[in-house]
Formats: C-alpha cells, sequence, structure tokens
C-alpha cells in the first residue's frame, strides 16, 4: 500500500476556531444545540468575496485556505467534500420563500448556493484549481465517503495529493425538524454541532501529523462482514490487532447511538482503550470529520488529553502511535479508519 | 487502466420512456418527451418539461410499494430504473450480497418534491415527520438500495448536473482499486417547484422546446428521470458467463473554476475533463466517432462546450448532439440517462438527432439534425457539466473491438 | 429624482448584501458592473428582481440589464420612466 499522510488540519466548529487550543481549554456545553465559533472572516475573505457566502461556504473556504497554507502542496490533485445537508441555510432561505410568498420574486442568489456542490466548487473557483472536484452526501457517512475517495485515487496514484474536507451546518429550524425523527434531542445528553475540517491528505511525507492506514464502509454488514472487514484493514495498514492502541468510536449521549458503538467495541474491541470526540465538537452529519481531526491531533501532539478517554479500560501507553475510528449511523452504515503516528514505518 | 470496466446491465427511466426498449423507439422516431406540465404543482404552466409519464402513486404500484408507505419521487424513478439494470447484469439479492455489490447514485434535489409541500407542518407540527427523513440525498439512496437489498456499500454524490457521471466515475474507481468487482451506479432526480423555480430565477428556461446549439436557442426545458449502469470487471463478468453491453474505457473528472453557475467562455474544465477520457482509455480525438453532448441550449453552455470540443477535436470533429431535446435535461440523473441512451446508439447503429436545430450559430458546434442510422460507434464520449464548473465526460466503447 | 436614486442605492446595497457600502460611496453615473461596484451577472438577476419587487417592472430577457444597469443614474431613469408601483 502507498503511505498517505494528513499534513494538515483546520477546523471551525463549536470549539475554538482554527487552533488546537481545545485540546487543553476545551469549551463546555450543557446542549442541545449550539452553533460554530466563527473567526473573524473578514481576516481572510475581503467584503466583495464574502457578500453573498452563507457561514458554511465562508467556513469551507476558511478552513481549506488554511490547510493549503499550512501544508507543502499548493495546489491539491483534487478537492472532495462531504456534507450531509449542503448548504442548508441557503436552502431554507429559498424553500420558505417559495412555500409562504408563492413561486414569483425568488432570489436567485439563494438557489445558487443552496446546492451540495457549492462547496466545493467555491474553493476551487477560490485557488484556481481545475482538478477533480466530487462531493458526497450520504448523512452521517458523508466525510468518509469523501475521504474513501480520496484514498482510492491516492492508492492507485492517480493523485498524489487531495483536499478533503467534512462541512455541515445547523439552522435552529433545522435542529427542530432533526429532533423530530429523532437523530438529535430526546434523551440525548450531549450537544448538537456544526462541522467544517478540511484536510490536505497526501503521499508526501514531509511534516504530516500523521499517517492514513486506510478506511472501509460497510452497509448493512453481518458480524463476521465487520470483522472481517477490520481484519482486512488491518492487514493493509500493516498492524496486528494489539498494536491497535485507542479505538476511537462516536458515541454522542443519546441512547440509539451508543447502544450500537457499545455493542461493537463488546464484539471487535472488548480490551481497548476507548476515546471518544462528540462531547468536545457535538453531533452532525459530517462529525467523524472532527473526529479524525481529533485523532491526528493527538497523534501529532503525541499525547491524548483525559477528556477524550471513557469506558473503563486504561491505555498502558499515553503516547499514541495507531488509533482505530470507528463510525456507524443508525446501525446501518458502518465505516473503519485507520490513522497511524508519522513516524512510524 | 489495469482491467477492462465492463458495463453488464443498464435500466432507463425518463420522459421518452419507461425502460430501453420505449427509450430507443422515441430516440428511432424522433419523439420528444418534452410536453406542457402534466404532473408538478406549479403556477408556471409556461415552461415545457420532460417529465415522467407516470403519477407517483402508478411508480408505488409498478413496484409493489404500499400507497401509504413514504417515499419521494426521486427514489420511485430510481427504483424502476435500477430494477432493469439488475434484471440484465442477472443480479438477483443473493448475486449482489455474494458479490460485495455497491450502489453510487448521484442526486442533489433528494425528497425536495415532498419538503416542498410539507415545510411548514415540518417546522410546526409531526404529521410529515416521515418526510423529513426522506429530504436529503443520502435517504434517496438508501431508499433505492433499500428496496432491492444486497448490497455492500452505498454512497450518494451531489455534483448538481455530473452527479450520476461521477457517481459511474467513483464505481469505476472502486472496481480499479480492488474493493470490490461490481458496481451499480448512475442518479436519479424528480422535478421540483425548488429548482423550477430556482432555474426561471436565473433565467435560463425556455418557455418553448429547447434547440441546443442553435443560434436562436433561448434556454433549457427541464427534465426527470433515472438511470443505472452495472459496471463489473472483465473476470468477474467472464467467471458470471454474462455478455458485456460497452467498455467503459476512460473517464475524465476537472473543475472550470470559472463561476458558480457559468461555464468559461473557452471551456477550460469541459476541455480538461474530455481530454482527460481520452488520455485514459489511450485514444485520439479521430477515435471518437459520436460525443453526446451535455448541450442543455442555453446560450453559455452550447456556446462554451463547443470551444471546448473545438479546442480538443479541431477538424476531426466527431457527429455531435444532444438528447436533451428529447428528455428534456435531467440535471443530476443525465450523466446516467444519457450513458444509457450512447448504449442504445451504439448497439443500433445510430446517432441521435439533435432535434429542433436549424439555424448555425458561429460559436457553435453544427449537430446531427437529421437522421444518422446504420453507423458503427467504436467510441463515445458522453458529457456532464454541473452547476460550479463539475465537469465529467466518459469514454464508451465498442465491446467487440 | 434624487430620492429614487437615494433609494436605489440602498436597495441595492441591502438586496447585494454589500456590507460595507454606504449609499454616499456609490457614485450616480459609475459603472455597476465589470469597474466600479464590480457586480457580476447574478447581481444582475438580484437586480431583476429588485425592478419587479419593489417597481413592478418585468424584464423578459436577461441581456436587458446590460443597458439599464450601467449605472445607478440610468438605472433610476428607467425605473422612472416604467415604474408601475
Amino acid at each position: 500500500m502507498r503511505k498517505i499522510y494528513i499534513q494538515s488540519a483546520e477546523q471551525i466548529s463549536i470549539q475554538k476556531p482554527l487552533c488546537d487550543e481545545w485540546m487543553d481549554a476545551p469549551e463546555l456545553y450543557d446542549g442541545p444545540y449550539t452553533r460554530s465559533i466563527d473567526p473573524n472572516f473578514k481576516q481572510y475573505l475581503s467584503p466583495t468575496e464574502s457578500r453573498r457566502l452563507g457561514k458554511i461556504l465562508k467556513r469551507a473556504l476558511v478552513t481549506s485556505v488554511e490547510a493549503i497554507r499550512n501544508s507543502h502542496t499548493e495546489m491539491p490533485d483534487a478537492i472532495i467534500t462531504g456534507t450531509g445537508l449542503g448548504c442548508i441555510e441557503n436552502t431554507e432561505f429559498f424553500l420558505s420563500a417559495l412555500c409562504n410568498d408563492g413561486e414569483q420574486l425568488l432570489k436567485p442568489t439563494y438557489f445558487m448556493q443552496s446546492t451540495h456542490n457549492t462547496i466545493s466548487s467555491l474553493i476551487s473557483i477560490h485557488t484556481g484549481n481545475h482538478g477533480y472536484n466530487v462531493t458526497y452526501s450520504q448523512k452521517g457517512m458523508s466525510f468518509d465517503s469523501a475521504l474513501l475517495d480520496a484514498w482510492i485515487q491516492l492508492q492507485m496514484s492517480k493523485i498524489d495529493s487531495a483536499l478533503v474536507g467534512g462541512h455541515d451546518e445547523m439552522t435552529p429550524s433545522y435542529f427542530t425538524l432533526l429532533q423530530r425523527i429523532g437523530y438529535v434531542g430526546g434523551d440525548m445528553q450531549g450537544v448538537c454541532g456544526e462541522c467544517a475540517v478540511s484536510f490536505m491528505v497526501t503521499a508526501d511525507a514531509t511534516d504530516g501529523m500523521c499517517q492514513l492506514g486506510g478506511i472501509k464502509m460497510l452497509y448493512h454488514p453481518s458480524a463476521d462482514m465487520l470483522r472481517n472487514a477490520l481484519s482486512a484493514l488491518l492487514t493493509e495498514a500493516e498492524l496486528d490487532e494489539q498494536d491497535i492502541d485507542f479505538v476511537m468510536t462516536g458515541v454522542n449521549g443519546k441512547k440509539s447511538n451508543d447502544e450500537v458503538y457499545d455493542k461493537l467495541v463488546e464484539t471487535l474491541f472488548p480490551d481497548k482503550p476507548l476515546l471518544r470526540y462528540k462531547n468536545v465538537f457535538g453531533e452532525c452529519y459530517s462529525a467523524s470529520g472532527l473526529g479524525l481531526y481529533t485523532a491526528a491531533s493527538c497523534l501529532k501532539r503525541n499525547s491524548i488529553p483525559e477528556f477524550l478517554k471513557y469506558g473503563g479500560i486504561k491505555s498502558k501507553r499515553d503516547d499514541p502511535r495507531n488509533i482505530l475510528m470507528v463510525n456507524q449511523y443508525e446501525n446501518k452504515m458502518f465505516s473503519f479508519i485507520i490513522l497511524k503516528s508519522a513516524c512510524c514505518k | 487502466m489495469s482491467e477492462p470496466i465492463l458495463i453488464t446491465g443498464a435500466g432507463i427511466v425518463c420522459a421518452i420512456g419507461l425502460d430501453k426498449t420505449e427509450v430507443l423507439h422515441a430516440l428511432l422516431s424522433e419523439q420528444t418527451g418534452i410536453k406542457p406540465l402534466k404532473y408538478l404543482k406549479t403556477t408556471h404552466k409556461e415552461f415545457p418539461v420532460g417529465e415522467v409519464k407516470l403519477s407517483d402513486e402508478e411508480m408505488a404500484t409498478k413496484l409493489g410499494i404500499a400507497s401509504d408507505a413514504p417515499t419521494t419521487r426521486t427514489s420511485l424513478m430510481g427504483m424502476m430504473a435500477l430494477e432493469e439494470a439488475l434484471t440484465e447484469a442477472r443480479l438477483n439479492r443473493h448475486d449482489r450480497e455474494s458479490n460485495n455489490v455497491a450502489f453510487v447514485s448521484g442526486t442533489t434535489v433528494g425528497g425536495m418534491d415532498k419538503s416542498e409541500q410539507y415545510y411548514n407542518d415540518f417546522l410546526a407540527n409531526d404529521s410529515r415527520n416521515a418526510y423529513i427523513a426522506t429530504h436529503d440525498c443520502g435517504s434517496c439512496t438508501e431508499m433505492i438500495a433499500d428496496h432491492f437489498g444486497g448490497f455492500s456499500v452505498i454512497t450518494s454524490i451531489s455534483t448538481a448536473c455530473s452527479s450520476a457521471a461521477n457517481a459511474i466515475i467513483t464505481g469505476a474507481n472502486m472496481i480499479q482499486a480492488g474493493i470490490t468487482d461490481m458496481v451499480v451506479a448512475g442518479g436519479s432526480e424528480c422535478i421540483t417547484k425548488f429548482h423550477l423555480n430556482g432555474f426561471n430565477s436565473l433565467m435560463i428556461l425556455d418557455q418553448n422546446n429547447c434547440r441546443p446549439f442553435d443560434a436562436t436557442r433561448a434556454g433549457l426545458n427541464l427534465g426527470e428521470g433515472a438511470a443505472y449502469i452495472v459496471l463489473e470487471s472483465a473476470s468477474s463478468a467472464a467467471k458470471r458467463g454474462v455478455r458485456p453491453l460497452a467498455t467503459l474505457s476512460g473517464y475524465g473528472n476537472a473543475c472550470d473554476a470559472y463561476h458558480q453557475t457559468a461555464s468559461s467562455p473557452d471551456g477550460e474544465g469541459a476541455f480538461r475533463a474530455m481530454e482527460e477520457a481520452l488520455a485514459m482509455a489511450s485514444l485520439q480525438p479521430d477515435n471518437i466517432q459520436y460525443i453526446n453532448a451535455h448541450g442543455t441550449g442555453t446560450p453559455n453552455n452550447d456556446q462554451s462546450e463547443s470551444a471546448a470540443m473545438r479546442r480538443l477535436f479541431g477538424n476531426a470533429m466527431p457527429f455531435v448532439s444532444s438528447t436533451k431535446s428529447f428528455t428534456g435535461h435531467t440535471t443530476s440523473a443525465s450523466g446516467s440517462i444519457e450513458t444509457v441512451i450512447c448504449l442504445l446508439a451504439m448497439k443500433h447503429r445510430f446517432c441521435p438527432v439533435n432535434l429542433n436545430w436549424q439555424n448555425a450559430d458561429d460559436e457553435c458546434v453544427v449537430p446531427v439534425h437529421q437522421k444518422l442510422s446504420d453507423i458503427a460507434l467504436h467510441h463515445v464520449l458522453c458529457n456532464s457539466f454541473g452547476f460550479g464548473g463539475n465537469d465529467s465526460s466518459l469514454l464508451l466503447s465498442d465491446i467487440n473491438l | 429624482m434624487d430620492d429614487l436614486i437615494l433609494e436605489l442605492k440602498k436597495q441595492i446595497i441591502e438586496v447585494l448584501n454589500l456590507e460595507d457600502v454606504k449609499p454616499e460611496d456609490i457614485d450616480d453615473d459609475a459603472p455597476l458592473f465589470g469597474e466600479g461596484l464590480g457586480l457580476d451577472s447574478i447581481d444582475a438577476l438580484e437586480l431583476i428582481v429588485l425592478m419587479e419587487k419593489n417597481y413592478g417592472i418585468k424584464l423578459k430577457d436577461p441581456n436587458q440589464g446590460k443597458e439599464i444597469f450601467k449605472s445607478v443614474k440610468v438605472m433610476a431613469d428607467y425605473i422612472k420612466n416604467n415604474r408601475t408601483k
């Protein structure tokens, strides 16, 4: 397998943006819902550029530009984005005008900025990037799908670098809707947030935060299929089961969600120390991108903040070498991602 | 490419037919499916559209879905097209499970046909919660996949009008990378008030039937539909003893990086996408016999796409036509709908006509505007260009080469 | 006429989200597109909506915008002569 690295990662979320101060002093939330802490966009975008851009677009652009700036790759070969709801705020502006004011005098800007691929194409327009450009939208597996695409093409040497992003916004009205269908809210002891995270994923080993060891995605898998996928992933990442120091899950304080992870852990990782990230970054469809960011940040720093650890198993080591990320959605869609320390052979 | 990627099944639903047989008949008899609005409940009756000629209820009945089960029009059309593709490829549930078949579908509006009816209910009460859950792209893909079952990986691509084409590219990459031997890929999109009004606000809809590449062209007609193809590695097809329809011998994806809704005057993204497809297939421009153009009928697209084609093909311009004059612009599904149309053209040895073309435009290629049959199409390009400059091109090759 | 011009400038600023621009910053005769305010084709579409919504003027062809939106003064003249609201 070709060695692949995460060279840079930038986020705007419910934690302090564009930095890793959250690792030392995270913002704490009671829930149920909060919006991201935005940087001063005027520092990054001119008024002409940003006047039409809603929050999700500004965040995507700034995290992307910063991820590129902090990498060794000026022009990535691909820009691949995952977003569960797309530009939902603009969608809602257009939709509510349509529903309440009728089919006349509708604003073209809202429509134009409502399609999911507005995010990816904005980044390409801003950076003059003519490379491969695709957007995935598969609910809780949106970011994972984008990462899988990048991984596949990097392994085949079709590309040498990819800017991979996970972006989702949560308007107050859409939070209400998602509560109605039980994705968030209800008995959830956790917060629902927003996500903007961009990674430079590359075959260039220079100054990597960590290595990307591999990714697998599954749909409606049996227990055996999960076990086999995990085994194949470990083999491809040149690891044994005992090399995994930590397993990071997507527990978010909602019973129906956490039960699935508890069962996975019981079956596949009964003796592994566990990590979580949604207690810090909240839940949203592309939250797995923030999970990857969390794991990559820990590997870069070579330590793990205590507040990420949960479960009864204590780690034999504080410095993580290999972290396995598990993501699941509605007990139907699953992904495994392995991250390794950059200095691992 | 390491191993050829074969197409072993195809299914289609659109304004000119509910399956390949009906679509072929319409293409050969030059019968457009673009008509006055019938199914979509909108005040904008002035725009002709390419609607699938079935109501949601009729589609559900055909599929054996209970009338009170929450579905979306996008999902229903997708199920119909997928059924035809799976049948042709001889992939029942057991076959899908034992071959780790993946499903990649392109859509942008997803379940918006229901959301735009019930949005105020979504906000105010619990009466339409089932349709909150069907709103997004991924949910539609899930509904289509779950109607049949047995898929080992699913995902959705949303790149506006190139979604289905990009789904096919991702599927091909998955096979090339050895993730699986089979991927069913394509897309589905129904007409909604949301994007009918959206396109109207951009002032790119024509109140008359569209005239791609014509000097008097004034905009596009929206269409709807779904199509899926079964992509399969050569070794898997041989093992299963299935007869391929064609080879997917190349593909390209490039970004125009110019504007969110307009295409660049020199068609840079389109040019790069087509060039990449040719390079992957190790072919030269003069190896291409036919291009199924994106050809929406807007002043901008047709000029930009023509510029790109002229840059690439120069004096070796293949036959070009836009079949959006038959189906309307089926947006996210257009890449796969037009791929299936290309497969029909290759099998039955004809070039689909570019309907309604009469006046040459210096800035545009002259498309096929009269019957052109008994012609061997060895290599065909199929273009799909999305808002935001997401430009993709697929290269299909005759299986007998 | 001056009232209309001022009103129009305020509406343009609002509809096009020109956050840091005040009416006094926009010269009556300065080009709106290309140079000057540097507006583009999407802005032209928004101005077409503005004209219909606020002044009852319906433009069928987006290309008409090139002439009508040359400057605020030209736009105001057109509105004065064609408004139905």
